[in-house]
C-alpha cells in the first residue's frame, strides 16, 4: 500500500495526474461488479469509458464522487485518491468531495425550478456567492461555459424543464460547472439526445477540457473517439486496456479490445 | 305470502327451468353438447335469467311503489275534520302506520284472529291497551278514523300483496316459457347470457352514482325544506346558534362553522409537521428495519376507529389538558376544548398525511435527487430544496383531503369538544362544530317538520359541500402531479 | 499536486478537513434527521399513550366482582300456590331472600359493622342481581327447598372499590354507597365471599341501566353488529366486484365512467356522518325499513364500504398480468369467460384482503349509525334468523358511544372494555386479510 502512495504521487507530478484508482472492487450485495480497477485520469483531459453495457463503466464513474454511497447495498474497496486524497478516507465528507467532482446524468434532469434557479442551485449551497450580483454573474458563466446563454438569457425565469433535450443537458452541464468543480464526471451525457443536440454537447465537452479534467461515460465509440484524448476499455467488470484513444482505436493490445472496438462483442 | 317466500318461489322457478331448457337444447343437438351453439350450462342460464331478472325487477319496483299509492289512497279517505288542532295529516298518517302494524303484529302472534283485528270497533275495544299487549305502544288513544284508516290500510296491504305475487309468479312463468320456445342448437345463448351479466355489471357499476344522488336529493330536499321555514340568511350569518324545541329558535351557523375550521386548523397543524416529517424520515432515510417497525405502527393508527380516538380525548387528553394547562394557566375548566379535540384529531390524521405524503414523495423521480447529490448537495438539501418543491403540489393535495377528513370528523369532536356553540379565541373552551350539531338535532325526539330538526340536513349539505369541493380539488390537483411524472 | 490545489477556487481546501460551512450545513443535516426521527417517535408515543391508556382502563371490565354465598330456596316463597310452577314469582320475591342470605352470612361471620342497617348490607347487592337469580331458579326447579349457591353481582360502587375507583374518601362524598359498606366489603373479602372473577356476562349481557354499570354488556351489540357485517358483506361484495369488473375490464374510455370513476374517489372521502343522513332520509324517512335495526345500518356501512372494496378490487385485477387474458382470448374464451374463468380467481386473494379491510373499517364506525337511530337503549337480542335483521339493536362503537354519555364513572371502564373488545375484532380481521396477503400472493 505504501508503496502504491509513492508510486501514484510521483506520477501525479509527472504527468499531472487528477485522480488515481487503485485496486478498486465495487460490490452490489453479492454481484461483484468492478474487479480490480487501476487507473490514473489526467487533469485537462477528456478520458472516456468504452465498453458493452453491464461491463461497469458507469459504476466505476460513480465511484468517483462517492455517488454510490446513495445506494444501500453498494460498497466499494481499494483506494482512489483525488489530488493524493483518499476519497473513502472516514474523514472525507462526499458533500465536500461533490463539490469538487461534478457530475452530468444519462438523463438531463434539470430541477423543477427557473433556469436561473437551476444554476444557482449549486453556488447557493456552497455559498460561493457573496451577494446577488456575484451570484448573477457566477449564473451567467456558467451559462455561457455550458454553451446555452445566448439561447436562455431573456428566459432566465422560465421553467427549466421547458427546455428542449439538448438544452436541459447544456443546462445540466451548466449547472454542474457552476460549483467550479475541478473534475467533471458525464454519465452516457448524449444517450437521451438527437444528433444535433449530441454534436452541441460534443463541441461543448471538447471546450470544457480548457479548465476540468472530464470524464466520460459512452456507448458510442464514435463519440469516444471524437471527443477524448484517452480511452479505458471496461469488460465484465474489468479494466481490459487504458491507453490514448488513437492507440485503442488502432493499435489495441488486447484482443477483447479489438473484438469490441470492431463490434464482435457489445 | 311473505317477500322472503316470494323470492325463493320465483327462484325455485328459475332453478327448474334451468334444468328443463338445459334438457330441452341437449335433445335438440341430439344428446350431443358439440352440436349447440353454446355450451347447455349457458342454454339452462338463460332460462334462469328470463325467470329471475324481470319478475325481481317488477317486484322491487312494486315494493317501492306500493307504500306510496296505499299512503296517499288511505290518507285522502281521512276527512280534513279528523286531524287534531296543531297537527298534520303526516302525523294523523304516521298513527295509522303504527296501529296498522300493531294489529300485524297482534294477529302474528296469535294474540288476535284476523277477523278481531279486521272488525275491531274503537267503541268496544280500548285498542291502544289492547295494543300495548303486544308490544306496541302509542302516544294516544286511538281515534274511530285512525282506526278505520288503519284497518283500510291493512286490506289494501294484503289486497296488493296477494296481486304482487301473482303478477311476479306469473312474469315469472312467462320467462321460463319464453326461454324454452327459444331454445333449440343453433339459438346463441351464451351470447344472451353474457349480454345480461353484462348489463348487470355496469348496473352495479352505477350504484356509485345513485349513492351521490342519493346524498344530493337526500340532503337538498330536507334543507329546501328548512330554509321555507327559516331565512337562509339568519342560517348563514347570524353569531348565534341556541336551538329551543319550543320554536323561535336561533340557528346561526357561523359559530358552529368557526368551531370546525379552529379545530381542524390545529388537527392540521399536529398532523402535516408530523405526518410529513415521518414520511420523509421514512422514505429517505430509514434503514430497512426501522421502517419494517415504524411503518406499521403508523398505519395502525389509521386503523383504529374514531371513536376510539374519541374515548382518549374524552377519558385521558381532555382531562390532561385542563389539569396542566388550562387550570393552571387560568385559561378555562373544561376538559372538552378545541385543543383536546384538535390535538386528537392530529394524531388520528398523522397516518393519513404520511402515507399520502410517502407515495408523493416517492413518486419524484430518483434522476432529481441524483442531479442535487451530485452537486454535492446534503441529503436534507436535496429534500428542502428539490424533492418537497417538486412534490409540493401533491403534497398540497394531501393536506386539503386531510382538511377534508377534519372538517368532516365526527366522534373526536362529538366526544371531545364539546356542545357549546361559541365564537372563540381561547382554545381552551368547549366550542362544537357542524358535525356534532348534526348529531345532536338528529339523535332522540326528532320531528321532522321542526326547523330545530330540518336545520341538521342544511349542516349536513353545507358540509358535504364544503368537504366535496376540497377533494374535488385536491384530488384535481395530486391527479395532475401525478401525471406530470409518469 | 501542490499545483492542482493551489488551481483549485478558494474555499477547497483539502479533502480531509471538514471546512466550516461543510460542518454548518452537517449540522443542519443532523437537525433535520432529528426533527424526522422526532416525528415518527411523537407518532409511535401516540399510538402507545393510546392504545396504553384504553387497555388501562379498560382492562378491568372483564373482571367483575361477586359475593358467593349459599342462598335457601324456601319452596313456601317461591312456590306460594303450591303447584310446583313458578308463574307468580317476581324480582320483587327473590330481591329479599337474597339480602337475608347475604345478611345471614354477615352475622355469621360476626363481621357487621357497627350500627350498619340491614337495608345498607343488602345495598351491595347488584339491583340487577335479582332478575339473574330468578333466572337460575327458574332453570333450576330441582333446587326449590334446599341450599344453592350462587354467585350474587356486586353493586357497581363494590366492584370499583375492589378495583381502586372508589375509595373511602370518595365514599363520604358519594350518596350511592356508604364507608360502612366498604368496611364491610373489606371483611367480606378477608371471608372469601367477595371476589373478582373473569367477567363473561360483559361479553354477553345486554347493556343495563343508567345505575346499574356492574351489569352492562355487550351482548346485544356484539350480535348488532356481526349481523350488520352479514349484510355489508353480502351487499357490498358482490356489487363492489362487479362494479370493479366492469370499470376494469369491460368499459369504454368516455364521458360517463370517468364520472364514475370520478364519483368512486369522491365517495370514499365523503364525510362518514352524511351517510347517516342519507340512511335516515331514503332507507328509514322514504322506504319505511324500521329504525336501529341492523338491515339499515348494513345498508349505509354498505354504502360507505364500496369504494373501498372497489378500489382494492380494482388494483387486484389490474395486478393479473394481461398475458393471462391474451392467453385465454388466444384459445376461443369469450371476453366474460376470460374474465370470470381466468382473471378473477387470480384477483381472488387481493379482493378478499380488499374486502376484510373495508369491513374492518366498516365495523369501526360509529357517526352514520346514530343518526338512524343505534344509539336506542336496547335490551332485547335481536333474534336469530332472519328476522332479527329488522329487529332494533345497537353495534359495538355506538355502545361505546352510549356508555360515555352516562354520568357513572364506572361506564368508562365499560366503554374502554368494549373498545379492546372491538379492537381485538379488528386485530383478528386484519390479522386474516395479513395471513391472506402472504399467503397467495404472487408476483408476476
Amino acid at each position: 500500500m505504501e508503496d502504491m502512495h509513492v508510486m501514484t504521487s510521483a506520477m501525479s507530478t509527472q504527468n499531472d495526474t487528477k485522480i488515481s484508482a487503485r485496486n478498486v472492487q465495487v460490490y452490489y450485495a453479492d454481484n461483484h461488479a468492478i474487479k480490480d480497477v487501476d487507473v490514473d485520469i489526467q487533469d485537462k483531459t477528456v478520458t472516456a469509458f468504452i465498453g458493452p453495457s453491464g461491463c461497469g463503466k458507469s459504476t466505476f464513474l460513480r465511484c468517483i464522487n462517492r455517488m454510490n454511497d446513495t445506494i444501500d447495498v453498494a460498497r466499494v474497496e481499494g483506494d482512489i485518491l483525488l489530488d493524493g486524497e483518499d476519497i473513502y478516507d472516514r474523514k472525507v465528507d462526499p458533500v465536500q468531495l461533490r463539490a469538487k467532482v461534478g457530475m452530468v446524468f444519462q438523463k438531463p434532469n434539470p430541477f423543477p425550478k427557473s433556469i436561473y434557479d437551476n444554476v444557482a442551485y449549486g453556488p447557493k449551497i456552497h455559498g460561493l456567492a457573496k451577494n446577488k450580483a456575484d451570484l448573477d454573474d457566477i449564473v451567467e458563466k456558467a451559462l455561457r461555459r455550458g454553451a446555452i446563454w445566448d439561447e436562455v438569457k431573456d428566459r432566465l425565469d422560465a421553467p427549466g424543464t421547458g427546455l428542449s433535450g439538448g438544452q436541459q443537458q447544456r443546462l445540466c452541464i451548466a449547472r454542474a460547472i457552476a460549483t467550479e468543480p475541478e473534475v467533471l464526471l458525464m454519465d452516457e451525457p448524449c444517450s437521451a439526445l438527437d444528433p444535433i443536440a449530441t454534436a452541441q454537447v460534443e463541441e461543448l465537452i471538447d471546450e470544457l477540457r480548457r479548465n476540468y479534467s472530464v470524464v466520460i461515460v459512452t456507448h458510442s465509440m464514435q463519440q469516444a473517439a471524437r471527443v477524448s484524448q484517452k480511452t479505458a476499455f471496461f469488460h465484465l467488470g474489468y479494466l481490459v486496456e487504458y491507453d490514448d484513444t488513437d492507440t485503442i482505436f488502432n493499435r489495441p493490445q488486447d484482443n477483447r479490445t479489438e473484438s469490441y472496438i470492431s463490434g464482435k462483442i457489445g | 305470502m311473505s317477500t322472503l317466500t316470494l323470492i325463493l318461489v320465483v327462484l325455485a322457478i328459475g332453478v327448474v327451468g334451468f334444468v328443463v331448457v338445459r334438457q330441452r337444447a341437449m335433445s335438440s343437438a341430439d344428446g350431443d353438447a358439440r352440436n349447440l351453439h353454446s355450451l347447455p350450462f349457458y342454454y339452462g342460464s338463460n332460462a334462469l335469467i328470463f325467470a329471475c331478472v324481470p319478475a325481481f325487477l317488477l317486484m322491487i319496483l312494486w315494493l317501492i311503489l306500493q307504500p306510496i299509492l296505499i299512503n296517499n289512497a288511505v290518507s285522502s279517505s281521512i276527512p280534513d275534520s279528523a286531524i287534531a288542532e296543531g297537527g298534520s295529516r303526516g302525523l294523523v298518517m304516521s298513527d295509522v302506520r303504527r296501529v296498522a302494524d300493531g294489529l300485524n303484529t297482534a294477529v302474528q302472534e296469535g294474540q288476535m284472529t284476523e277477523e278481531m283485528a279486521r272488525d275491531m270497533r274503537v267503541d268496544f275495544t280500548n285498542v291502544r291497551d289492547r295494543l300495548g299487549e303486544v308490544g306496541v305502544a302509542l302516544g294516544s288513544n286511538v281515534t274511530e278514523t285512525t282506526l278505520n284508516a288503519a284497518q283500510r290500510y291493512r286490506s289494501l296491504d294484503a289486497r296488493y300483496g296477494l296481486f304482487m305475487a301473482l303478477a311476479v309468479l306469473a312474469l315469472a312463468a312467462c320467462g321460463v316459457t319464453l326461454a324454452y320456445t327459444q331454445t333449440d342448437r343453433d339459438f346463441r345463448a351464451r351470447n344472451t347470457v353474457e349480454a345480461t351479466v353484462r348489463v348487470l355489471l355496469i348496473f352495479a357499476s352505477t350504484i356509485a352514482i345513485l349513492t351521490t344522488v342519493g346524498i344530493i336529493f337526500s340532503l337538498l330536499f330536507e334543507t329546501i325544506n328548512f330554509f321555507r321555514q327559516y331565512s337562509w340568511t339568519d342560517f348563514f350569518f347570524s353569531t348565534n346558534w341556541s336551538p329551543n324545541f319550543r320554536g323561535n329558535s336561533d340557528l346561526g351557523i357561523l359559530p358552529l362553522l368557526w368551531g370546525t375550521l379552529y379545530i381542524s386548523f390545529i388537527a392540521l397543524l399536529v398532523a402535516v409537521p408530523i405526518g410529513l416529517f415521518a414520511a420523509i424520515y421514512l422514505s429517505e432515510y430509514a434503514g430497512p428495519k426501522l421502517r419494517s417497525v415504524a411503518k406499521p405502527a403508523i398505519e395502525i393508527l389509521a386503523g383504529i376507529p374514531t371513536i376510539v380516538y374519541g374515548l382518549f380525548a374524552l377519558v385521558t387528553v381532555g382531562p390532561f389538558l385542563r389539569d396542566y394547562f388550562a387550570e393552571p394557566t387560568g385559561f378555562g375548566g373544561s376538559a372538552s376544548s378545541v385543543m383536546t379535540a384538535g390535538l386528537v384529531m392530529g394524531i388520528m390524521l398523522i397516518p393519513f398525511v404520511s402515507s399520502l405524503s410517502d407515495d408523493i414523495i416517492n413518486a419524484v423521480p430518483q434522476s432529481l435527487r441524483d442531479g442535487s447529490l451530485g452537486l454535492g448537495a446534503t441529503q436534507s438539501e436535496t429534500i428542502r430544496q428539490v424533492i418537497l418543491p417538486a412534490a409540493l403540489p401533491g403534497i398540497v393535495g394531501a393536506v386539503l383531503l386531510a382538511a377534508s377528513r377534519a372538517i368532516g370528523e365526527t366522534m373526536i369532536v362529538v366526544l371531545g369538544a364539546g356542545a357549546a356553540a361559541r365564537l372563540s379565541l381561547n382554545p381552551f373552551e368547549a366550542m362544537t362544530t357542524v358535525t356534532v350539531k348534526i348529531v345532536s338535532q338528529l339523535t332522540g325526539d326528532t320531528d321532522f317538520s321542526s326547523p330545530e330538526t330540518l336545520v341538521a340536513f342544511a349542516l349536513g349539505l353545507t358540509l358535504f359541500v364544503m368537504t366535496l369541493g376540497l377533494n374535488v380539488f385536491a384530488l384535481f390537483i395530486v391527479r395532475k402531479y401525478r401525471e406530470q411524472y409518469e | 499536486m501542490t499545483d492542482a490545489t493551489a488551481g483549485a477556487p478558494a474555499g477547497k481546501g483539502s479533502l480531509l478537513e471538514e471546512d466550516k460551512r461543510t460542518k454548518r450545513r452537517n449540522a443542519a443535516e443532523a437537525r433535520f434527521k432529528a426533527y424526522g426521527l422526532g416525528a415518527i417517535g411523537i407518532a409511535v408515543t401516540a399510538l402507545l399513550l393510546l392504545l396504553g391508556s384504553i387497555l388501562l382502563n379498560g382492562l378491568s371490565s372483564f373482571q367483575q366482582a361477586f359475593i358467593t354465598i349459599e342462598i335457601p330456596l324456601p319452596a313456601d316463597a317461591l312456590d306460594q300456590d303450591g303447584d310446583g310452577a313458578l308463574d307468580r314469582v317476581t324480582t320483587f320475591t327473590v330481591k329479599p331472600i337474597l339480602e337475608q342470605a347475604l345478611i345471614a352470612r354477615v352475622d355469621e361471620l360476626n363481621i357487621r359493622p357497627v350500627d350498619m342497617s340491614d337495608s345498607d348490607i343488602g345495598g351491595i347487592i347488584s339491583g340487577e342481581a335479582p332478575a339473574t337469580f330468578l333466572d337460575f331458579v327458574r332453570n333450576n326447579e330441582d333446587l326449590i327447598g334446599e341450599n344453592a349457591e350462587f354467585n350474587i353481582l356486586a353493586n357497581g360502587r363494590i366492584d370499583g372499590f375492589l378495583k381502586g375507583r372508589v375509595s373511602m374518601e370518595s365514599a363520604a362524598r358519594d350518596s350511592n354507597v356508604t364507608q360502612d359498606q366498604l368496611i364491610l366489603t373489606n371483611q367480606l373479602i378477608e371471608n372469601d365471599v367477595i371476589e373478582q372473577r373473569f367477567n363473561w356476562d360483559f361479553i354477553t349481557n345486554p347493556d343495563a341501566s343508567e345505575n346499574r354499570p356492574e351489569a352492562a354488556g355487550l351482548g346485544v351489540a356484539i350480535l348488532g353488529s356481526l349481523y350488520m357485517m352479514i349484510v355489508v358483506l353480502v351487499l357490498a361484495l358482490p356489487v363492489g366486484v362487479a362494479a370493479s369488473i366492469y370499470l376494469e375490464e369491460f368499459a369504454p374510455k368516455n364521458r360517463f365512467t370517468d364520472i364514475i370513476e370520478v364519483n368512486i374517489a369522491n365517495l370514499a372521502a365523503v364525510p362518514s356522518i352524511v351517510y347517516g343522513i342519507l340512511g335516515l332520509a331514503i332507507f328509514i324517512n322514504f322506504a319505511g325499513l324500521p329504525q336501529s335495526s341492523p338491515l339499515v345500518g348494513g345498508l349505509v356501512l354498505t354504502l360507505m364500504t364500496l369504494p373501498t372494496i372497489i378500489i382494492a378490487t380494482r388494483a387486484a385485477l389490474k395486478s393479473v398480468p394481461p398475458s393471462i387474458r391474451d392467453a385465454a382470448l388466444g384459445v376461443g374464451a369469450s371476453k366474460m369467460q376470460t374474465v370470470f374463468h381466468h382473471v378473477l380467481p387470480l384477483a381472488a386473494p387481493g379482493i378478499l384482503t380488499g374486502t376484510i379491510i373495508g369491513l374492518a373499517q366498516a365495523l369501526g364506525e360509529t357517526a352514520p349509525l346514530l343518526l338512524i337511530g343505534m344509539v336506542a337503549f336496547v335490551r332485547d337480542y335481536p333474534e336469530l334468523g332472519l328476522e332479527g335483521f329488522t329487529d332494533p339493536a345497537t353495534a359495538l362503537p355506538v355502545q361505546v358511544y352510549n356508555f360515555t354519555q352516562r354520568a357513572d364513572p364506572a361506564f368508562v371502564e365499560r366503554a374502554s372494555g368494549a373498545i379492546i373488545t372491538l379492537l381485538v375484532f379488528l386485530v383478528f380481521m386484519n390479522a386474516v386479510a395479513i395471513f391472506l396477503r402472504r399467503r397467495f400472493e404472487r408476483r408476476w
